[in-house]
């Protein structure tokens, strides 16, 4: 009783959104001309008074509802930046500022957000197999409505179709994975998995796990969408509406993250000081070097030659992906908080460029590269904004993009010489993508445009969010010291 | 006497030919059915550990909550391939196209 008990009050966070989520359909099922209104002050309400109680409980350490889920400090961190990016998009994409979803029912898709958000945040916590794959398949199976938003839409219903085609094929082939991991240990919880293969392994059941931990990370390659299992990504951000295409190209992205990083570094790893231990001697980093290797050229290299934005800043998310597994790879307390670091910068910075071309596509109704030219002389503030976020996706000094590159780098490099070649893979890639970001640059401001038009005039709203994004992505270096000392304490166990 | 290998055996057939389904037919409800073996190959043999192995019953619950899983991803899904049917009057895979580069 006493445990249920703790478990509720370290689970308010979870309620507060499920709450919320409730009110929110019932809100809208009232039909009342106040209803769209309510739905938004709600759900804004509801994600700050959870993003309030998370930073109050950021101290608390434990297992809640008998092991199902942990609150610990990476926790934490991952709840409040997931609440975070739900709030950062409702509040920055509107249904005035987005084209494609105007006239939609907004109820619904502040009730599908939340959704969202609450399995995301699930997914952060999660401690045991059944749990890992109920938040994942909640997070997938309300992404794929999300994508579907427009209901009259050939293209957003055809992205969805293989969204749910691929997210099938993935979460099965895990869940499949998953029942293999419970045949060999004889149980689901996280730490206990991890005791029983720290005791000791055949040989024959060392293999059985690299088999299972290939056909659990098909799951995990599917959310973060690292290849081969990122095909339905540029399908699914060119056809999704740009408000939902933005929100899954970073929440869904990190929660991931975490949870790939809460089943290799707990269940497959042994925390130390310096560098981690791999328990049972399966040494799974080296085939997750070779998808992060793998990730990241193939998103490059298939960017360059792309002319939708929407399709280029996939394959450019495809990339940031490899980049952001150099911190899981790295196995160490500083790979974890490199991690952490770069999916801060990439919320901010991603989050930007997503919100430049939804307001292009507000004005122009484009999201064609080679509409793109002039819009320098048209929209000064709009050309500066896109430059800052695109530097700072490039990883130029002082952007946060950079600080981001510099600390993944840093934690592998940190390991010894046999993770320098990666490494400098890294930095190879990072030059091919300075290449296309650099083209968008050149095309918005020094190409001719075929005809002089008018220039644009941002909403105030626009322009607001459009420059406390601008300033998320540079403010930060002020108070470096002070956000890094602070994240290496949630980087911790 | 049937043992946990039969069990076993069995769960890795219906995944294969869950895969093969997935991978071969072009009606996209066929696709969902192969889905579906793919997902109770996966519950089979976590009722069939639970059973044999360790004696707990995490095994089952699990499976309990996989089903309830697989029976809301079908549901969406069909209600996807239902809009789309409408909107170009076609369940075939391949003809869904116009997403690419």
């Amino acid at each position: 009783m006493q445990d249920v008990l703790t478990s509720v009050k370290w689970f308010e966070p979870e309620l507060i959104l499920t709450g919320v989520l409730l009110l929110v359909v019932l809100v809208d099922s009232t039909l009342a001309a106040w209803r769209n209104v309510a739905a938004r002050v709600l759900t804004v309400g509801g994600l700050l008074l959870a993003l309030v109680r998370v930073v109050e409980l950021r101290g608390v350490s434990g297992e809640i509802f008998s092991g199902m889920a942990v609150v610990d400090p990476l926790a934490s961190f991952f709840k409040a930046l997931l609440i975070g990016a739900s709030l950062l998009v409702i509040l920055a994409f509107t249904f005035r500022n987005s084209r494609e979803l105007h006239g939609l029912g907004q109820g619904e898709f502040y009730a599908l957000m939340l959704a969202v958000t609450i399995s995301n945040v699930l997914m952060a916590t999660a401690n045991d197999l059944a749990m890992l794959y109920l938040a994942l398949e909640m997070v997938s199976i309300t992404s794929y409505v999300m994508v579907a938003y427009m209901k009259g839409d050939r293209m957003s219903n055809e992205a969805s179709l293989k969204y749910i085609l691929f997210g099938a094929v993935s979460t099965g082939t895990m869940l499949y994975g998953l029942s293999l991991l419970y045949g060999l240990t004889g149980n689901t919880s996280l730490p206990a998995i991890r005791d029983f293969l720290a005791a000791g392994l055949t040989d024959a059941n060392r293999l059985a796990v690299y088999a299972i931990a290939l056909l659990v990370f098909a799951g995990f390659g599917f959310k973060t969408a690292a290849v081969p299992f990122h095909f339905w990504c540029p399908d699914v951000y060119q056809g999704a509406p740009t408000p939902v295409t933005a929100f899954l190209s970073v929440a869904p992205k990190a929660a991931g993250f975490a949870i790939m990083m809460r089943f290799f570094y707990q269940g497959l790893a042994t925390p130390r000081a310096g560098p981690w231990d791999l328990v049972g001697t399966i040494d799974w980093a080296r085939v997750l070097i070779l998808v992060s290797v793998l990730t990241m050229t193939v998103g490059n290299v298939a960017a360059l030659t792309q002319t939708n934005m929407k399709r280029l800043l996939a394959y450019s998310s495809i990339a940031h992906a490899g980049y952001i597994m150099m911190g899981v790879v790295a196995l160490s307390q500083n790979g974890a908080r490199a991690l952490m670091i770069y999916l801060l910068a990439y919320l901010v910075m991603n989050l930007g460029a997503f919100l430049v071309v939804t307001l292009v596509h507000l004005h122009e109704g484009t999201f064609d590269l080679r509409d793109y030219p002039g819009l320098y002389r048209r929209s000064p503030f709009l050309t500066l904004a896109m430059a800052v976020f695109l530097l700072s996706l490039m990883g130029i000094p002082p952007l946060v993009g950079f600080m981001g590159k510099l600390y993944v780098f840093a934690a592998i490099v940190e390991r010894g010489p046999s993770y320098f070649w990666y490494a400098a893979v890294g930095a190879v890639n990072a030059a091919i993508a300075a290449y296309y970001y650099a083209r968008i640059l050149k095309t918005m401001i020094i190409d001719t445009p075929p005809a002089e038009k008018p220039p644009l005039r941002l909403a105030f709203a626009d322009a607001t969010w459009v420059s406390l994004l601008l300033a998320a992505n540079v403010l930060p270096l002020l108070w470096w010291a002070r956000i890094e000392a602070s994240l290496s304490l949630y980087a911790g166990r | 006497m049937i043992a946990l290998q039969h069990y076993l055996a069995v769960s890795a057939v219906l995944f294969s030919l869950g895969m093969l389904g997935i991978l071969t037919r072009r009606n996209a409800v066929n696709v969902l059915m192969g889905v579906e073996l793919v997902l109770n190959s996966a519950n089979l043999n976590l009722v069939a550990f639970s059973r044999f192995g360790p004696g707990n019953l995490q095994g089952q619950l699990f499976a309990v909550f996989v089903i309830v899983i697989a029976a809301a991803e079908v549901a969406v899904a069909l209600a996807i391939v239902l809009t789309l049917y409408r909107l170009r009057r076609t369940p075939n895979l391949d003809e869904a196209d116009i997403l690419r580069g």
